[in-house]
């Protein structure tokens, strides 16, 4: 006999306000249907009423667990808009923080996906606690905590604060050992593995089929990472390589992102020592901007939770429309697909897996 | 004393029985026992005044509830840095049955409001709402938004705000220790 349950809008695993109406044959998945819209404001039309640069703030609050990547994607946009080159010194200082950016939005994933699967709240504390380190850093070098907006066109607000390459040295070394603590205190655990392995399994063609970006993508063997294949800023120069899971369960998406945190690390480092001297600055905001040249524009991005898709059609001084292809929006269609046959405690460990941001799918 | 044989009859009279003894028992005393329970109730509810108002200023349960930006800011509320547990500010419950203050940590959607309030009629009273951050204060930066409600304060009454956008953790304290006050009676509305 199916049952029809309902899950959320307010429940503690779903991480936002996720409704998830269940069809369950005794404790076996049979139908997922995931209810959206409760954080819809509409995003994409206020910003045709505003300036350029007002808008970062806007963009910030998309994906609020990592507000600068979002923040540097449409100023991305507005700057090859208007054809404005980034000073060499910014691209590096850009990257780099986009890094430490993916470090703390990884962190804060861990802890609550392991909230999710049982390690109630000892590892969520740990790795808030590793997070709020990094984020002490994003606040020395933009000057806010959490919503930064310090992108500005062709650069950044300000230049990194004297003595920052040092304190990011030990920040860097100090998340590196917890890292490595979190995975041989989790992969220790058999409560932990029992509910990962195996666990929402996407294979490469589904994933492919399903148009899934970003970790989920690469947990399931699939080689695409904006930043090496159609790569930005200084992202060529530097020594990294996408970390591919060929499972496609829940344990491999959880893997790929534990990778990914140590090669977002050695990124840091070695944006931090190849960083050239000279001017970061970009244009203040009260002057009158370079109206736009180009009229369609769009910036593909690799946020923490997968690929970005900003397109824009341009007025010279305010965008007439930007179409934002949001990286959760995808993932969360997937959710249904793979959760089909599932057992229902189940289904939160693969919304967690799947790194689920609310804000971000309903815009 | 002996105790009596198993009697079905007399079992199902006990009631009357237990009755009948205890005023058999009180017919001594001066005072009848209805006199005696009254003045003990009042004593009692005399002195678990104060406790009672003292145990609910320092064990606030907040309801684990976020909506969007600040849900961040209300976890990080929540874990080591801060340690709100030291002052009351106990462990983020699951469930509204078992909540005092449900703290609204976002921005309000007209399709959320009818989520909201049935979230906070299912609280017990005394049940207290701290609006936190500029979207539920006043809507914030989407104000000119079609699908916001500017302010939770329009649904449901709010007993502390607190700004920022989004406020730090710190300040969340800070709110909550506002809250106390206003419920110990320190501060009026």
């Amino acid at each position: 006999m199916v049952t029809r349950i309902n899950i959320g809008p307010v429940h503690p695993s779903t991480h936002g306000v996720l409704r998830l109406v269940v069809d369950i044959d005794g404790d076996t998945v049979v139908k997922l249907e995931p209810h959206i819209g409760f954080l819809h404001r509409g995003v994409e039309k206020l910003v045709e009423t505003r300036m350029y640069m007002q808008s970062p703030p806007y963009m910030e609050k998309l994906d609020y667990v990592a507000p600068m990547s979002y923040d540097e994607a449409y100023v991305a946009t507005v700057e090859k808009a208007m054809g404005v080159e980034v000073k060499e010194r910014a691209m590096w200082i850009r990257t780099m923080l986009l890094e430490l950016q993916r470090i703390a939005s990884h962190l804060l994933w861990l802890g609550t996906m392991a909230n999710d699967v049982g390690q109630f709240f000892t590892v969520f504390m740990w790795t808030f606690a590793d997070r709020d380190v990094v984020l002490r850093l994003l606040e020395e070098a933009s000057g806010a905590r959490m919503f930064y907006v310090n992108m500005r066109i062709g650069g950044l607000i300000r230049d990194l604060p004297p003595g920052f390459e040092e304190r990011a040295e030990e920040v860097m070394d100090h998340v590196e050992k917890r890292v490595k603590k979190y995975e041989d205190f989790l992969e220790a655990s058999p409560l932990f593995m029992e509910r990962m392995k195996g666990v929402g399994v996407m294979d490469r063609e589904k994933a492919i089929e399903l148009g899934v970006t970003g970790p989920v993508l690469r947990g399931s063997g699939v080689d695409y990472d904006v930043r090496k294949n159609n790569t930005y800023y200084v992202y060529e120069k530097l020594n990294f390589k996408p970390q591919l899971r060929s499972d496609g369960d829940c344990f491999a998406r959880y893997k790929v992102r534990m990778m990914e945190i140590r090669e977002s690390i050695r990124l840091v480092r070695d944006a931090l020592a190849g960083m050239p001297d000279g001017d970061a600055l970009g244009m203040p905001i009260k002057l009158i901007l370079p109206s736009a040249k180009n009229r369609m524009v769009s910036v593909s991005r690799e946020l923490p939770r997968g690929e970005c898709l900003m397109y824009m059609i341009a007025d010279p001084q305010r965008p007439y429309r930007l179409s934002i292809r949001a990286p959760t929006f995808i993932n969360l269609a997937a959710m249904s697909e793979i959760s089909k046959g599932c057992r229902t405690a189940d289904i939160f460990a693969i919304s967690g897996s799947l790194d689920l941001v609310m804000g971000d799918v309903d815009r | 004393m002996e105790t009596p044989p198993y009697d079905k009859e007399r079992f199902l009279n006990a009631e009357k029985e237990m009755s009948a003894l205890v005023r058999a028992s009180m017919s001594k005393y001066e005072t009848k026992p209805n006199v005696m329970f009254a003045k003990l109730s009042e004593v009692s509810k005399a002195l678990s005044k104060g406790l009672v108002e003292w145990s609910r200023v320092r064990s606030l349960w907040p309801l684990q509830f976020g909506l969007s930006c600040c849900a961040m800011e209300l976890m990080d509320f929540g874990s080591a840095r801060i340690d709100a547990e030291r002052r009351g500010y106990l462990f983020f419950r699951a469930t509204p049955r078992q909540a005092d203050v449900m703290v609204v940590a976002g921005w309000v959607t007209k399709s959320m409001v009818p989520e909201i309030k049935r979230l906070y009629e299912q609280m017990l009273k005394p049940r207290y709402i701290i609006a936190y951050g500029e979207c539920a204060t006043c809507g914030g930066p989407w104000w000119e938004s079609y699908n916001i409600v500017k302010g939770i304060d329009q649904v449901l009454p709010v007993d502390v705000y607190v700004v920022g956008c989004p406020p730090k953790p710190e300040n969340l304290y800070a709110g909550f220790m506002k809250l106390q006050k206003k419920i110990g009676g320190e501060i009026e509305d």
